[in-house]
């Protein structure tokens, strides 16, 4: 089984011009955790998750100051996250993005899932046009079915 | 990448030309040529250092300006091991949560006044960059400067710049503030002791002038903080920010830290009373206590192997070290000091003063190991020529730290610390509002430095 029998072909996107608080209501309403920023040529320019929302929240060293435990939480925290507001999503999306193409096997999707650490694929065609989405469970559910078992709708 | 390159190329074969020219041989000139290529590549290709070091040992290699056996010596793999030693120490200290406790510790001063924070994170920087290197120290300096400064609602930047121009300083007190410190160490015969007894009581007089300069030269934002601080009060909520679990492993790890640093204190002590060869003590010491913390850690020992230890600058110091014995391995370094020398007039104080300043401003530009190595052989010959070397190595130890204030690039503290101010705040610092400040206390404090070794005999 390949990619584009399994994908999801109607992509739900971000706007480039989006801001970040916006994005963040957007993707609680949808309940998703992540959506693909897709351009006026339908070309994908990055990716946002709330774990990127979060990490620009938080200070950047605190993986470096190892061990502690937060009693308060501190000022900037609160401060940063009223600038989301003014912050477009494209200043802190993912730019790197892992992606595959239609033609991709099933297993090979799943392969670049967990060596990549990737939740969902953005699925490209030759041009970078974003023509799909591919996320765990689609390949679970379609890895269930080529064993004739099934995981319910 | 591709404008940089044919400078690069054509500076290192003009200075191979030049050497050839000045009567040095084919190897000679080859070795200098291929040293100075990797330095311009640190310059222009930072990202790069390491692919310019492994092909230029290469070179050297089939060239015969050197062999296998020599590169391995000149490689110091002594002072890699201790490296890797206390990189791993500084991974257990993070883990057990000693940092984030040093943090709560400035967030708990009492009856806080602009003054006290000042003197504060400019002392705890530099002890900080005494005991754990500099890199290492700043990130939590920062950490804390940030939280202060955000809950006062203050500009973070003249107190990060402070400390960071701490940090620098500290990192010349001791053998285990800077690479340049062990590597200096390993190489001259100076010990722990000697460190302590000379450089640390100099870096201190230098740091307590440099507070003097920058309380008055950020006496504006000191009195903003001091405003601040008066209309917001107490800081009650910073006090109890943050807290470290569990208190048995901070204590352990601390103690396992002190004797390890008790022990390299007392090296050349250990070495004479049990027959060692020098250094053997200062050098195992890290050895010891990080073999003995991946038992302790069993589960995490590979943890801080692999992500505490950072082998790309190990293995760059590994190679860098090597090119720069090719100097030394090929004679090049001889005719150098020889030169060197009677520039000087065959004065010992004139040569401390040429390889201080010389070493100072070419620190801030180069990454101060970088030129410290360049610098090692160089001053190894002069052993031959009967000169004294304990003052010029002092002031290359002095020149490659406190150089590194000069400009924003000039150490690796700074690049490290400036980079979360970017990334946290937004505040992109221009090169001169940093270099003003920067000289200002680089010069005095190398002057300081200059005026000691002088007429101090105590440096002889």
């Amino acid at each position: 089984m390949k990619i584009k029998e399994i994908m999801t072909r109607d992509v739900r996107s971000i706007d480039p011009k989006d801001n970040v608080f916006d994005v963040l209501v957007q993707l609680f309403k949808t309940k998703i955790s992540g959506l693909p920023i897709i351009d006026k040529q339908g070309k994908l320019m990055g990716v946002f998750t709330e774990r990127d929302a979060l990490s620009y929240v938080l200070p950047s060293y605190i993986q470096k100051v190892g061990k502690f435990i937060y009693e308060e939480n501190p000022k900037s925290i609160k401060k940063k996250f009223s600038e989301l507001i003014n912050t477009k999503v494209t200043e802190i999306m993912r730019k790197e993005v892992i992606t595959t193409t239609e033609e991709t096997t099933l297993c090979e999707a799943a392969r670049i899932m967990m060596t990549e650490r990737a939740r969902r694929l953005p699925v490209v065609d030759l041009e970078g046009k974003v023509v799909g989405i591919v996320a765990r469970c689609d390949i679970l559910k379609a890895l269930a079915k080529e064993a004739e078992m099934s995981l319910g709708r | 990448m591709w404008k940089k390159l044919p400078i690069l190329i054509a500076l290192s074969i003009g200075f191979g030309i030049l050497a050839r020219n000045t009567g040095l041989s084919s190897h000679q000139a080859l070795s200098i040529s291929i040293f100075s290529a990797s330095i311009l590549g640190t310059l222009f290709f930072w990202d790069f250092r390491l692919s310019f070091a492994f092909i230029g040992v290469s070179i050297l290699l089939i060239s015969k300006a050197i062999d296998l056996e020599n590169v391995v010596r000149f490689a110091s793999l002594e002072v890699i091991l201790f490296l890797v030693g206390m990189m791993i120490l500084v991974g257990l200290l993070k883990d057990s949560g000693f940092f984030a406790w040093l943090i709560g510790l400035i967030l708990r001063i009492k009856n806080l006044n602009s003054d006290k924070f000042f003197i504060a994170i400019s002392f705890i920087s530099a002890l900080l960059a005494c005991v754990v290197d500099e890199v290492t120290s700043i990130v939590f300096v920062v950490a804390a400067v940030l939280e202060i400064c955000d809950y006062f609602e203050v500009d973070p930047t003249p107190f990060l710049i402070t400390s960071i121009l701490a940090t620098n300083i500290g990192s010349s007190g001791t053998v285990l503030g800077n690479p340049i410190g062990i590597l200096i160490a390993a190489k001259s015969g100076l010990t722990f002791e000697d460190f302590l007894v000379k450089a640390f009581p100099l870096m201190i007089l230098s740091l307590l002038v440099a507070i003097f300069v920058l309380k008055f030269w950020y006496r504006k934002a000191l009195a903003d903080l001091d405003k601040k601080i008066k209309e917001f009060g107490y800081n009650e909520m910073l006090v109890k920010l943050v807290s470290v679990p569990p208190e048995r492993d901070l204590k352990v790890s601390l103690a396992i830290f002190a004797a390890t640093l008790f022990f390299i204190a007392i090296h050349r002590r250990l070495e004479l009373f049990w027959g060692l060869q020098p250094n053997t003590v200062l050098l195992t010491m890290p050895l010891i206590s990080s073999g003995l913390v991946m038992i302790w850690k069993r589960t995490k020992a590979r943890k801080y192997v692999e992500k505490d230890v950072e082998w790309w600058t190990l293995l760059f110091f590994m190679l860098l070290f090597a090119q720069a014995g090719t100097l030394k391995f090929t004679g090049a370094t001889d005719v150098l000091a020889k030169n060197l020398l009677g520039l000087a007039n065959n004065s010992v104080s004139m040569l401390m003063s040429i390889v201080l300043w010389v070493s100072a401003i070419g620190s801030s530009v180069l990454d101060n190991v970088v030129l410290v190595a360049a610098f090692i052989p160089i001053i190894q010959s002069f052993h031959d020529l009967n000169i004294n070397l304990q003052p010029l190595w002092w002031a290359l130890l002095f020149g490659g730290c406190f150089g590194g204030n000069i400009t924003m690039v000039g150490s690796t503290a700074n690049i490290v610390a400036l980079g979360i101010l970017e990334k946290e705040r937004g505040v992109r610092l221009s090169f001169f509002r940093w270099f003003w400040v920067g000289l200002t206390v680089g010069l005095i404090t190398t002057s300081i430095v200059w005026l000691a070794l002088v007429f101090l005999p105590f440096f002889g």
